[in-house]
């Protein structure tokens, strides 16, 4: 996959990605059929996130972690913070 | 503002589509990505799963604005209605224009897989370039999109290719080779993902990559 901004965060990177990709097919697969209802969606996910944590949580918390300082070091960090503040992309958009 | 939305089909089903959109780079058609990190995830009560990454690209803005870098930050879920939405937006020169790309990508009844990509640009730069820019920002949209699409159905390819060799009984092979069903244990998912399509992809990007 494509490399990280910071030259030393690209091997935890790459070991991350690894992971949550892996993780990641396991669970769009299943979800599909999940999908039937909503309270099972929701359950399915809720496990999911757990399998997660389990298994990338910790490469998960280093990778983040390099990245974080990585956008401090290069002053990136406040331009994402005020695109935040500005226009915060929490709600997903509507259908069109 | 100006505004612009276009709509195609895959003919494949939607988990495999949002599975290529995710992991479109890299690919020939999109040389210009120099960076891509998550920068947040999690899953909301309702069970969608909401991700949020920074991607730096080499800088394609108009001849008379400065060269350099541009970053955008896309962020995105998948829903529970089966439906990927991934909004992206640039993060930097945004007081001269802002640009806010959707892309929605869902299952249709046939099975089949629809792309809605809408962009929305806005300039309130003033100094009567206002629709100068906007119009800019929109027509790279559009030249954008066919680009995007390729890139996107090139990775579609590798996906399905390496599926169909994970799974050869679909083409007559050993008939002892079992199915994947859905109630799969945990065990068994794990084994698969690491002999996943996922896997064998990753031996491809690391023997390309020059």
């Amino acid at each position: 996959m494509a490399e990280s901004l910071a030259h030393e965060c690209t091997p935890l990177k790459k070991e991350y990605d690894s992971c949550f990709n892996a993780w990641f097919e396991g669970y769009l697969e299943p979800a599909v059929s999940a999908s039937s209802s909503r309270d099972r969606y929701s359950e399915y996910s809720q496990r999911k996130a757990e399998e997660f944590q389990q298994k990338c949580g910790k490469i998960w918390e280093e990778y983040r972690g390099c990245v974080h300082k990585a956008l401090k070091e290069k002053g990136l960090d406040a331009m994402i913070q005020q695109s935040r503040e500005e226009n915060p992309l929490v709600q997903p958009p509507p259908l069109p | 503002m100006k505004y612009h939305s276009q709509s195609f089909f895959y003919d494949d089903p939607w988990a495999i589509v949002s599975l290529a959109y995710f992991l479109r780079y890299p690919n020939p058609y999109a040389s210009h990505i120099i960076s891509c990190d998550v920068i947040s995830r999690s899953v909301s009560p309702s069970g969608n799963l909401h991700t949020t990454r920074l991607i730096l690209k080499r800088g394609s803005l108009p001849r008379w604005a400065p060269k350099g870098i541009i970053s955008r930050a896309e962020s995105w879920s998948t829903h529970w209605e089966k439906t990927l939405r991934c909004t992206t937006k640039n993060l930097e020169f945004t007081k001269v224009m802002k640009m806010e790309e959707s892309v929605f990508i869902r299952q249709t009844e046939e099975g089949k897989t629809i792309q809605t990509t809408e962009a929305r640009v806005f300039s309130g730069f003033g100094w009567g370039l206002t629709k100068r820019i906007e119009s800019h920002g929109l027509n790279r949209f559009k030249a954008h999109v066919q680009r995007s699409r390729e890139g996107v159905s090139v990775i579609l390819n590798l996906i399905r290719e390496s599926r169909l060799q994970l799974h050869p009984m679909t083409l007559g092979g050993d008939p002892n080779v079992t199915v994947r069903s859905n109630e799969d244990s945990d065990d068994k998912t794990a084994r698969k993902a690491q002999n996943g399509t996922w896997a064998r992809m990753k031996g491809w990007f690391s023997n390309s990559k020059g």
